[in-house]
């Protein structure tokens, strides 16, 4: 497999002069999940937020698909082909579920066909979403929130998805269904790099892991080489130092 | 002496009035859910849409052309707003580290200063009036100035033209999406820092249409949108800040009550009915009437 996605060197941070990523270096194969963990505040949010163009990088190159990309604009960065499922249930309370779908489709705006067709496979995907379309995504409960959080982001089929933390927050009974829209969008053929906190559910879905502190990487590989035992001794070594 | 006569004239003339005092708060507004920041200029873009007008109507069209006016001088100020957020704004968003909005909020005052200073030293201070052509209109038994009447059914007409934007078009959805949520409409792919700009153009471009609107109602010069400016706010904390709807039912709401003041208590004291309107509406919802608690402490 070849890297989709190559990070070197990267420093970035909200304040000028104050990094949280701290050299950090990365690659996410094509067609795989992989899976970033560690303490709160090692920078694994910060690093979507990077990679998105939130945040503008200090040092270092981001590559995608060969392109460097680093400090481009969101808007940019989406039209290459790189989504973003944030850590909140990222969809607008009072428009409703088809006109969240609808904005999940704006790359797509000026291609009616091709507008149409994301539509509908979307929608036949979640049923759920199909039914109540009509809707305002307020009225949806938590995990239909996240449900649609995701379906918004596959409208454009993107190459990379950028999640963080997709199952924060959720009934442990929804946590399972999250996990299943994120298979859903691999198969679709979207590659992934997930953030995530829940570690042993988001080992059992990934292929390569990262563990990450203070903003640098401490550990890296197929997840066949991080059993449980291990995760938890070294992100224990994090906290203590 | 009280009439029912009188009454319906007044209320008429209240819901005129207050129409076009909501365009105003609307395009506040408007740029306050997009770019979260109050413009504190919006008086100036009203007072160019007002010299645009004189200007299209004394120079080059005529009175009788108000109509072709009334959207050029809109277009007019949409285009300046347009050309100057990107200047003036968006550095402040860009650069500025923390309370980004503040920074923001203290470029319009200063707008608002230059924009003020500069049409009296082109203009000079006079006060100045396109004048109008139009009949008186009867509305049954009651007249009714045709200016004001026709600058009635173009601001309602402009509030619909706007309601169908927002609506029926994907700027309109975008603008509706970021208005909840700015990092949603992000990851979504829109250009936040392009739709602020044509949020802002949008929003005194209201302005510049209520001012054009009314240019021929109340006269033109340097310091004419002060009045409009202070109805515009007391409009929005009355609808709720960040509310259309509330801004379009308050705009009407303060027309009214400011029409009836005036008829049946005592002309003089017309501003004040607005701002007790504001005290009662602060005592009983703080939030105005359509407004959201968003401050937690």
């Amino acid at each position: 497999m070849t890297a989709l996605l190559a990070i070197e060197d990267l420093f970035a941070g909200y304040v000028s002069g104050v990094d949280i990523l701290q050299g950090l270096s990365l690659k996410v194969e094509t067609g795989s999940v992989t899976v970033v963990i560690g303490p709160n505040g090692a920078g694994k949010s910060t690093l979507l937020r990077t990679l998105f163009g939130l945040l503008k990088p200090h040092h270092g190159n981001v590559r995608f698909a060969g392109q460097e990309i680093g400090g481009r604009e969101p808007a940019s960065i989406k039209a290459l082909g790189i989504g973003y499922v944030p850590q909140e249930i990222n969809v607008f309370p009072l428009l409703t579920v088809e006109e969240n779908l609808r904005m999940g489709g704006w790359i797509l705006r000026r291609d009616r066909a091709a507008f149409a067709r994301a539509l509908e496979r979307v929608l036949d995907t979640f049923p759920l979403l199909a039914q109540r379309r009509h809707e305002p995504a307020g009225a949806l409960s938590g995990g239909q929130g996240r449900m649609l959080s995701v379906a918004r982001e596959m409208m454009t089929a993107p190459t990379l998805m950028l999640v963080d933390e997709p199952t924060a927050g959720l009934a442990p009974a929804l946590v399972a269904q999250v996990y299943e829209l994120l298979q859903a969008a691999r198969k679709a053929g979207s590659t992934i790099l997930l953030v995530d906190q829940n570690v042993e559910d988001a080992l059992r879905h990934a292929d390569d892991v990262y563990l990450i502190d203070l903003g640098r990487v401490r550990a890296q590989g197929p997840v066949r080489e991080f059993p449980l035992e291990r995760v938890s001794a070294l992100i224990k070594e994090c906290l203590l130092g | 002496m009280f009439s029912i006569e009188l009454l319906i004239q007044t209320l008429i003339a209240g819901v005129i009035i207050g129409v076009l005092y909501a365009l105003m708060a609307l395009g506040i507004t408007f740029i306050y859910s997009i770019v979260k920041m109050i413009n504190w200029s919006m008086g100036e873009f009203y007072m160019i849409g007002g010299y645009l007008q004189y200007l299209l109507i004394v120079e080059w069209l005529g009175a009788d052309l108000w109509w072709v006016a009334v959207p050029l001088s809109a277009l007019g100020v949409f285009l300046i707003g347009y050309l100057l957020e990107p200047v003036l704004i968006k550095p402040m968003f860009t650069t500025a580290v923390e309370r980004k909005d503040d920074y923001a909020i203290v470029v319009t005052i200063a707008l608002l200063l230059m924009l003020r200073n500069l049409a009296a030293a082109l203009g000079g201070p006079y006060q100045r009036t396109p004048g109008s052509n139009l009949p008186t209109v009867m509305l049954g038994p009651l007249p009714e100035s045709g200016a004001r009447f026709a600058a009635f059914l173009c601001a309602l007409a402009a509030i619909a033209l706007f309601y169908l934007l927002l609506k029926k078009t994907w700027l309109g959805l975008a603008l509706r999406a970021a208005a909840q949520s700015r990092i949603g409409a992000q990851t979504a792919g829109v250009d936040l820092f392009r739709l602020d700009q044509i949020a802002f153009g949008i929003g005194v471009g209201l302005a510049g249409l209520a001012g054009a609107l009314l240019a021929p109602v109340f006269m033109v010069f340097p310091t004419s949108g002060v009045v409009t400016t202070v109805k515009g706010f007391e409009i929005i904390v009355i609808g709720g800040l960040g509310s259309i709807p509330g801004a379009l039912i308050a705009g009407v709401l303060l027309g009214v009550v400011e029409s009836l003041g005036a008829s049946f208590i005592a002309a003089p004291y017309q501003n004040v009915y607005g701002f007790l309107l504001v005290v009662l509406v602060l005592l009983a919802r703080p939030t105005g009437l359509f407004g959201e608690r968003v401050r937690q402490a």
